[in-house]
């Protein structure tokens, strides 16, 4: 399989704090790879550096044999990269279906003279990104919240609209950041589902999380972070087997 | 416009609507020029309502756009003899371009220092148009400004430009802000950070909802030189921007109707303050300025959101309750006629 998003030596200092050391690994074409570590590892750090919103102090970033290096962080979008966020980034006021059709907008291109006067051009994306919308809420499981506002959703159902309105966007790459917080058994389950699906529909998925279950369930391949520093890498069996990585979860020395 | 039809159709026809009337209920001249002078302020505080509620940038600087649209249109029709066509044009151009260098230049600004910034800007411009004499007339301004002769120029002719102008920037801003556009500007308002992993170029936008802005508080000052044919530097400063500011928080920042029910309302108030200035010994002079800083204190304090939103909230409340009940009632029906059949 090819080699879709490559880090290199990978660090971030904070001050003077190393939150993130001398991390590589890779994510393949097709598989979900889990990023795990007890917290303060530094995955969730990882994650915001893949995605263009903080910048590396060293190390590279490439995708698809392209280094992120000069990429704008609104660039990444359009490159095939987007994601979800630990702690919510919605747009409360608007509705299910506005804030995924925000998710289109690299698919769309109509000016703001183009909008404004409602031209031809606006009018046909416009209904281009509503079907694309509605399918993506439907395949969520959104479609009765979908003319609600995303203000008025309770928690679990905002993470699976930020899921839409990441995947709308086609994404070659999916970043997940802990997308099965606060989520109860039935609904991790049927969420563990979906990124399987995703994945077989061709999109790769870089996942950080904490439920163990889940990530043994759909994990292709596991990254271990302990203190910002990658400490092992394998299968799930072969991670569940590590004893570093037992170690750093139970903290003995 | 199928779509804000379909979402906004009775407020376009009420709107529309009271819009025809007034003038006919209203035929004191007078009125017909307090009606003109809230209609160009409209356009402005319209525009501003891009920038602040959906862009969520704060413009103290508004009113130097206005100004700068003013002189412009003023000084090409009346010093090189170019109709007030082609002078309204420029009057969008040109304030259109200074809020795109401004724009650029301030791009990495946010919050105090925005403000900060595009205060400074006011006052450059209310300085700059006093001090350069021999194209503005400095203080004493300029006289014999062309005006319009759109069917015949009558005050109700120029109620029906000004206010066709209006009608035209609200569509605009309407349909934008169901587009993929308008969609960036409210995103970016709520989460930059959201808004810029899903491609959204948030310096671009704000620059973009920036120079619209300008460019509609540009196009108002045009035709506001033409239609009062005399300028000064008095109204374009600091004052004047903060009661465009008043108008679309008073309204509600997040919304366009809020931004014209604003406009109005405190067109109305004033009104209300002169009339009551000649009754009550005391109350003239600047009594309007505290009134309006007292207005948007208590905005801020116990309506944040604004009139149109809270409005709207409890219509939309009242509508679920409503609804409930009858389903509830249904419910209670339901289960009398499954007793009866049991």
């Amino acid at each position: 399989m090819t080699t879709l998003l490559d880090v290199q030596k990978l660090s971030r200092d904070f001050g003077g704090v190393r939150a993130v050391n001398q991390v590589d690994f890779q994510v393949r074409e097709g598989e979900i790879l889990a990023l795990i570590g007890p917290n303060g590892a530094g995955k969730s750090t990882v994650l915001n550096m893949v995605s263009g919103v903080i910048p590396p102090s060293e190390g590279e970033i490439r995708f698809s044999n392209q280094p992120l290096t000069r990429v704008q962080g609104y660039e990444y979008a359009g490159l095939g990269i987007t994601r979800t966020f630990q702690n919510l980034q919605t747009f409360d006021d608007m509705t299910v279906l506005e804030n995924v059709m925000v998710g289109m907008h690299t698919q769309t291109s109509a000016s703001l003279f183009s909008c404004g006067m409602n031209l031809a051009k606006s009018r046909k994306e416009e209904k281009m990104m509503q079907e694309q919308a509605q399918t993506w809420i439907e395949n969520v499981g959104l479609a009765e919240e979908a003319s609600l506002l995303a203000g008025s959703l309770p928690y679990g159902k905002l993470r699976l609209m930020e899921i839409a309105r990441a995947m709308v966007a086609k994404p070659r790459l999916l970043l997940l950041d802990e997308p099965a917080a606060g989520l109860n058994h039935t609904e991790t389950a049927e969420m563990s589902r979906m990124f399987c699906e995703i994945r077989d529909n061709g999109t790769a998925i870089l996942l950080v999380e904490h439920d163990m279950d889940m990530i043994m369930m759909i994990a292709d391949r596991i990254v271990v972070l302990d203190q910002g520093s990658k400490i092992a890498e394998g299968t799930p069996r072969e991670i569940q087997e590590n004893p570093r990585v037992i170690a750093a979860y139970l903290g003995a020395e | 416009m199928k779509q804000i039809i379909d979402k906004w159709g009775k407020s376009i026809g009420i709107y529309l609507f009271l819009m025809i009337l007034f003038p006919f209920v209203m035929p004191d001249e007078y009125y017909r020029s307090v009606g003109i002078i809230i209609g160009l302020q409209a356009i402005v505080t319209i525009g501003l309502c891009l920038v602040m509620g959906l862009a969520g940038q704060i413009s103290l600087g508004q009113a130097s756009f206005w100004g700068i649209g003013a002189y412009t249109s003023a000084v090409l029709t009346t010093k090189y003899g170019l109709p007030p066509f082609v002078g309204l044009i420029a009057a969008a151009v040109v304030p259109g371009l200074f809020a795109f260098i401004l724009g650029r230049a301030i791009a990495g600004l946010q919050g105090y220092y925005l403000a900060m910034a595009t205060l400074a800007f006011g006052y450059i411009v209310q300085i700059g148009i006093t001090e350069w004499e021999s194209v503005t007339g400095g203080a004493n301004g300029m006289i014999s400004i062309p005006q319009m002769t759109f069917f015949g120029g009558s005050e109700l002719s120029m109620y029906f430009l000004i206010w066709g102008v209006v009608t035209c920037v609200l569509l605009f801003s309407l349909n934008l802000l169901n587009s993929r556009v308008g969609r960036a500007f409210r995103a970016i308002h709520k989460s930059e950070i959201a808004a810029t992993s899903m491609g959204i170029d948030v310096r671009k936008f704000k620059l973009n909802a920036f120079v619209v802005s300008g460019m509609f508080a540009g196009i108002s000052g045009g035709l506001y030189a033409h239609y009062m044919g005399i300028l000064d530097p008095q109204p374009f400063g600091l004052h004047e921007s903060i009661k465009f500011l008043t108008m679309v928080v008073i309204g509600g920042m997040t919304s366009i109707w809020g931004a014209l029910i604003g406009t109005i309302l405190i067109g109305f108030i004033s009104e209300g303050l002169i009339l009551l200035g000649e009754v009550v010994p005391g109350l003239q002079g600047d009594v309007d300025t505290i009134v309006f800083g007292a207005i948007l204190v208590l905005i801020i304090m116990f309506m944040p959101e604004g009139l149109v939103p809270r409005i709207r909230a409890a219509f939309e409340k009242g509508q679920a309750k409503k609804a409930k009940a009858m389903a509830d009632d249904a419910q209670r029906k339901q289960q009398v006629e499954r007793k009866a059949a049991t």
